[in-house]
């Protein structure tokens, strides 16, 4: 089962981002993005690969994508 | 604040102008904008001997502020002047005696009457209460917008959203850069709800269709459309939206969006407190899951419980807070950080509609966002100093920080 991701990368390892994707590739990941200007990288993993990405050097969190969702235009309350 | 006073008697007719920080620290530079602006020969408190009685204006020095008079014309060109911070009337302060003027008793009354309504449970103050105008919104009218002479130009403003209606008159010739996240949709707004807060942050100084509505009406706009034409939209449309919005020069990002989740995410803090390092402040909605009339108070969900992204609540027509405008959390962020308008606010609509008047702290974000581009305008502030005069220049309410944390949302000179 393929899970969406977003992965913070640590202060201390900002300047070595390019290191921390190679890392997380090995590791299972498929990158989608790298947002270097806010340090998140984003993504899919295979579930059970998930808990090991949050290990990799340079990695400061490991979270689950998740979905916002607007009410309808025609609702009073936005 | 400053507010409506017609006592002349209060002022001395004369204006004190506060310098901008970088003048401060150059003393040449300083006397010579007051001179610039004054039309006349400057003493200092730099001036050896001491000057006697101010007969012309004076620069005090080490604090950055002069007294001078100024004429109608001189004032005008004072208030818009980028080296200064503000123009304010000189007054005459007194040590309080035993003659208590008629301001501190209406004071002293509106305080009892208050207390006394509180007391008896009953609504037996009736504090502001704003409406649309010919002229302007009411959320302009309350936040003092239309007499700040600042216009966000100069400033970049992203609008993370459902997109904008890019062919609606009230945008024509406006400086946009549109760029969608959501796969397979342009930027084109047809949900709405990018329009209009769009709109409220940015929107024209004289729309066609009458009232004005916008804010920052000068500023440069980044339309970032980050939710799709249903009106949702991921973490990663989301987070790339703002990194854009940042490698873009975004000042100021505003998003009326967010996840009824209590729980701080850790890539949207990391990405709040990048943002302000880089000079650009997030504002987001506080998010709209109370429901305080049925005594739910609701709480700040993601990502405006981030600590470094702004989250906004929402007040009414009265200043109130607002029956569905979430309340702090206890997590760390979670917290109310400001309020704006959110209830029955006019702006843009995509056409044919043109224009709607819709509620909620999505509402209230964009107007925070626009005000934010003005006070940068005026004072150059970025990231968290542009977040500390915000919260400084809020209007204080009645109502618990725990609501609307530091105020009403203030524009710069109002």
């Amino acid at each position: 089962m393929h899970q969406k991701v977003t992965i913070s990368v640590a202060d201390d390892a900002i300047d070595r981002i390019d290191e921390v994707v190679a890392a997380l590739e090995s590791g299972g990941l498929h990158v989608e993005q790298v947002l270097r200007p806010i340090g998140v990288i984003t993504g899919t993993v295979e579930g059970q690969q998930v808990q090991a990405l949050g290990g990799v050097s340079g990695v400061s969190a490991v979270e689950p994508q998740c979905t916002v969702q607007l009410p309808p235009p025609d609702s009073d309350v936005q | 604040m400053v507010g409506a006073r017609t006592a002349g008697a209060d002022l001395t007719g004369r204006y004190l102008l506060v310098l901008n920080e970088d003048l401060v620290d150059d003393y040449d530079r300083a006397r010579a904008a007051v001179q610039d602006l004054c039309g006349e020969e400057v003493t200092s408190t730099r001036d050896t001997p001491l000057p006697g009685p101010p007969a012309q204006a004076t620069l005090f020095a080490e604090l950055g502020v002069a007294v001078a008079d100024l004429s109608a014309a001189q004032l005008a060109a004072a208030r818009t002047d980028r080296r200064l911070l503000g123009v304010e009337p000189e007054r005459v302060l007194r040590a309080i005696d035993g003659s208590l003027s008629e301001e501190y008793l209406r004071g002293f009354r509106d305080a009892a009457q208050f207390l006394h309504g509180q007391v008896a449970g009953a609504a037996a103050v009736t504090p502001a209460q704003f409406g649309d105008t010919a002229e302007l919104t009411w959320g302009l009218q309350a936040t003092g917008v239309a007499d700040a002479p600042e216009t966000g130009a100069g400033i970049t403003v992203a609008v993370l959203d459902t997109g904008l209606d890019l062919g609606h008159p009230d945008f024509a010739g406006r400086d946009i850069e549109a760029r969608s996240f959501v796969e397979g949709q342009t930027a084109q707004d047809v949900q709405g709800h990018g329009t209009h807060v769009t709109g409220t942050a940015c929107g024209a100084l004289a729309p066609a269709g009458g009232r004005r509505y916008g804010i920052a009406h000068e500023a440069r706009i980044l339309v970032g459309k980050v939710l799709g034409d249903d009106g949702s939209g991921t973490d990663a449309d989301i987070l790339a939206g703002i990194s854009w919005a940042i490698s873009a020069g975004a000042r100021v990002i505003s998003m009326s969006l967010g996840a009824d989740v209590r729980e701080v995410s850790t890539a949207y803090e990391a990405a709040g407190r990048r943002a302000l390092a880089a000079g650009s402040l997030i504002v987001a909605a506080a998010g709209n899951n109370a429901r305080r009339r049925a005594g739910n108070p609701g709480f700040v969900g993601v990502p405006a419980n981030s600590p470094s992204i702004m989250a906004v609540g929402a007040v009414d027509t009265a200043l109130a807070i607002a029956d569905f405008s979430a309340a702090s959390s206890t997590v760390d962020g979670g917290q109310v950080d400001i309020a704006g308008p959110g209830v029955d606010v006019f702006s843009s609509w995509p056409r044919p509609r043109s224009t709607n008047t819709i509620s909620g702290t999505s509402m209230a974000t964009p107007h925070v966002a626009g005000i934010a581009a003005l006070w940068s305008q005026r004072t150059g502030a970025t990231g968290q100093q542009l977040w500390a005069q915000l919260v400084q220049a809020a209007q204080r309410l009645p109502l618990p920080a725990s609501d609307v944390g530091s105020g009403l949302v203030r524009a710069p000179g109002a």
